[in-house]
């Protein structure tokens, strides 16, 4: 009983972040493709070695918007990638950053 | 009547020599010590000057002279040139005209470029340089143009498309002239790209010739590709600038790795990359070649400098080309014919275990079996190599290579290569981080002997390598900078630190020495930027960006 109460709390947890946001594992494999090839030579190999990128394993759930407009336009030294990702690419990628590294 | 024919025929001439760089003077580079006109100090690349005024007793006198901003943040990666009392300086945003007696700016020119470039470079947003002849400056840009400016002006007078960057193309190398040909370079060997060299006419900009880097079907070497398209993805960059011999009128040319970086898909040799190509720069037209690295799979570009010099082998002078190549071998090889005169490691190496003198190829070892079977290794000297592009000096009285050298390992495991999209990064690799394996600095300021590979002194830079080309001198002087910011002078018998200044934000640049009105001087470029920038973030986080010169001379006693 005890064990459930704890496994349920979790869940709460869990929920409480992914509540708006639940990824299929179709995307999060794409994402995972896409980020792989072009966005790991600065975020690292599955953003565990962020070099001079921004660590990405930080960036804020509840921040989509952010994460879209820096994709899309650039940010500091990250050029724009708007004319290269389509709008499905850039969900796949946040959901590869929200929930693809998770064990 | 005659008089006044000749004194027009004179005034005719006159302004000439003022604004024109003859191929002489450029072949000359080191004589005239007023002029730095080459990349390199000198078509060898020796990067050592005889002046000696500044020197181990006098160094403590050094002081800044004049620091001009370069209004730039992305990183100086740059050489000066000079030229009859004005330093010409370039960024991957401006070229900048100062003169030199009151560091004052003459004139800057902007490059523009579609803010997307970025995505197409791999290492860091910047320049190394212009070349300058006949009263033109000629540079790169990062989107992969060739453009010549008005040495006077600052006016552009000409502007050519060299490779459309949308593909995967870009410059970051300074171009060289030869034999009156202007020869550019360039990157993308990451992005599924063949790689070449171009020949320009430095008048019109007109396109003389390109020699690819890697053969096409019925092209000598395609044999050692498969068959199919993979040629066309085969890299072989050429990013950085090759030394000139006037005499043999051969171009020394180093090519980068081969592409992807996973083999899989391109068994073979994979001619003509991670190699050094000798070409005659009227035609392009290859004469021989020397492959460093065949079936390169670790990044081992065989682009930086090519040292030309005399040394003596068995007794014998020889005209050799040296090179530190980046897979940690130490190669000698005579100029005239490329025969292997000497392949020594020069720092600890694992994926090979030596070089075979008799076919010049390198031994794999086990480790690197590991790595085709699918497995991940531990790789030394890491994929950013026992050294990278910053530049070695030769000091033909020592007869010694000084270089800024790295000892570093990382892990390195082949992923599939996946679909090739243009201008997408198309490399296969996983390279990740492993802890420090011993209690050696990961960097040092080595002084090398060519022949050997075995160092006269170590000079430890502990826990950030320098990313600074070296400049020697006859003063018994070393200078480079650290990433941190200092510009160091050291004693060029043991290394010793004699003098340092911080010059406000890091260099990863190229310095050089000249005289203005019977002065010695030293110029660097600073501005943190370039590829170790990016990989050691979070140890340079306190070292502010900003790109500038600056000049230093002797404080008169």
């Amino acid at each position: 009983m005890k064990r459930l109460a704890i496994l349920g709390c979790a869940l709460a947890v869990f929920g409480a972040n992914a509540a708006a946001q639940s990824f299929t594992p179709e995307q999060i494999k794409k994402g995972a493709g896409i980020f792989a090839q072009n966005c790991s030579p600065c975020h690292g190999a599955h953003m565990a070695d962020p070099q001079g990128g921004f660590d990405l394993r930080k960036f804020p759930h509840d921040e989509k918007n952010r994460f879209v407009t820096s994709v899309t336009q650039g940010k500091n030294s990250m050029p724009p990638w708007g004319d290269l990702f389509k709008p499905d690419d850039i969900d796949a990628l946040w959901a590869y950053v929200m929930a693809g590294e998770k064990q | 009547m005659k008089r006044i024919a000749l004194a027009t025929t004179l005034f005719l001439l006159a302004p000439a020599p003022a604004y024109c760089q003859s191929l002489e003077d450029l072949k000359n580079d080191g004589k005239n010590t007023d002029n730095v006109l080459t990349y390199g100090m000198g078509y060898h690349q020796n990067r050592y000057s005889k002046l000696k005024e500044i020197n181990k007793q006098t160094v403590k006198r050094l002081v800044p002279v004049w620091n001009v901003s370069l209004a730039s943040n992305y990183g100086e990666q740059g050489q000066p040139f000079v030229y009859d009392g004005v330093m010409y300086v370039t960024n991957a945003e401006y070229t900048v005209a100062i003169d030199i007696a009151t560091g004052k700016q003459k004139w800057r020119t902007p490059v523009g470029w579609d803010p997307a470039t970025p995505r197409v470079v791999c290492c860091g947003v910047s320049n190394k340089g212009p070349a300058i002849y006949n009263g033109k400056l000629f540079r790169g840009t990062l989107d992969a143009y060739i453009v010549a400016l008005d040495m006077q002006t600052g006016k552009q007078i000409w502007k050519e498309k060299a490779a459309d960057w949308k593909e995967g193309f870009s410059i970051t190398g300074a171009p060289q002239i030869a034999n009156g040909v202007l020869i550019t370079g360039m990157s993308g060997a990451e992005f599924g790209t063949r790689l070449f060299l171009d020949g320009w006419d430095p008048d019109t900009g007109k396109h003389l010739w390109r020699h690819y880097t890697v053969p096409a079907p019925g092209e000598k070497g395609y044999d050692t590709w498969p068959p199919g398209d993979a040629y066309l993805r085969g890299g072989g960059s050429t990013w950085i600038t090759g030394s000139y011999d006037p005499d043999l009128d051969l171009l020394y040319w180093g090519t980068g790795n081969a592409g992807p970086w996973n083999p899989a898909t391109r068994p073979g040799d994979n001619l003509y990359t991670a190699s050094l190509l000798a070409i005659k720069p009227k035609t392009g037209e290859m004469v021989w070649y020397y492959q460093f690295t065949p079936n390169d799979m670790y990044d081992w570009d065989a682009n930086w400098e090519m040292i030309l010099g005399d040394l003596n082998v068995n007794g014998q002078k020889r005209k050799v080309v040296m090179q530190l190549n980046r897979n940690g071998f130490l190669y000698v090889l005579d100029r005239v014919n490329g025969k292997l005169l000497a392949a020594n490691p020069f720092e600890k190496v694992n994926w090979a275990t030596h070089v075979d003198m008799a076919t010049g190829r390198p031994i794999e070892s086990e480790i690197s079996k590991k790595v085709r079977a699918g497995e991940k290794i531990e790789l030394w000297p890491s994929q950013w190599g026992a050294k990278n592009w910053p530049h070695a000096a030769f000091n033909p009285e020592t007869g010694l290579l000084y270089a800024n050298t790295m000892h570093n390992m990382r892990y390195y495991k082949f992923v599939p290569v996946g679909e090739y999209k243009p201008g997408q990064r198309y490399q296969g690799i996983e390279n990740t981080p492993a802890p420090r394996q011993d209690d050696l600095a990961i960097g040092h300021v080595d002084a090398i002997d060519p022949m050997t590979g075995k160092q006269k002194w170590r000079a430890p830079t502990p826990n950030i390598p320098n990313y600074s080309a070296m400049l020697a001198t006859a003063g018994g002087l070393l200078f480079t900078g650290k990433q941190t910011g200092e510009f160091v002078a050291l004693d060029i018998d043991n290394g010793k630190t004699l003098w340092q200044f911080q010059t406000g934000s890091g260099i990863n640049a190229q310095p050089i020495t000249f005289t203005h009105k019977g002065r010695q001087y030293v110029a660097i470029q600073s501005g943190l930027g370039g590829v170790n920038q990016a990989r050691m973030a979070e140890d340079l986080k306190n070292v502010p960006r900003g790109g500038s010169v600056w000049a230093f001379a002797l404080m008169p006693e």
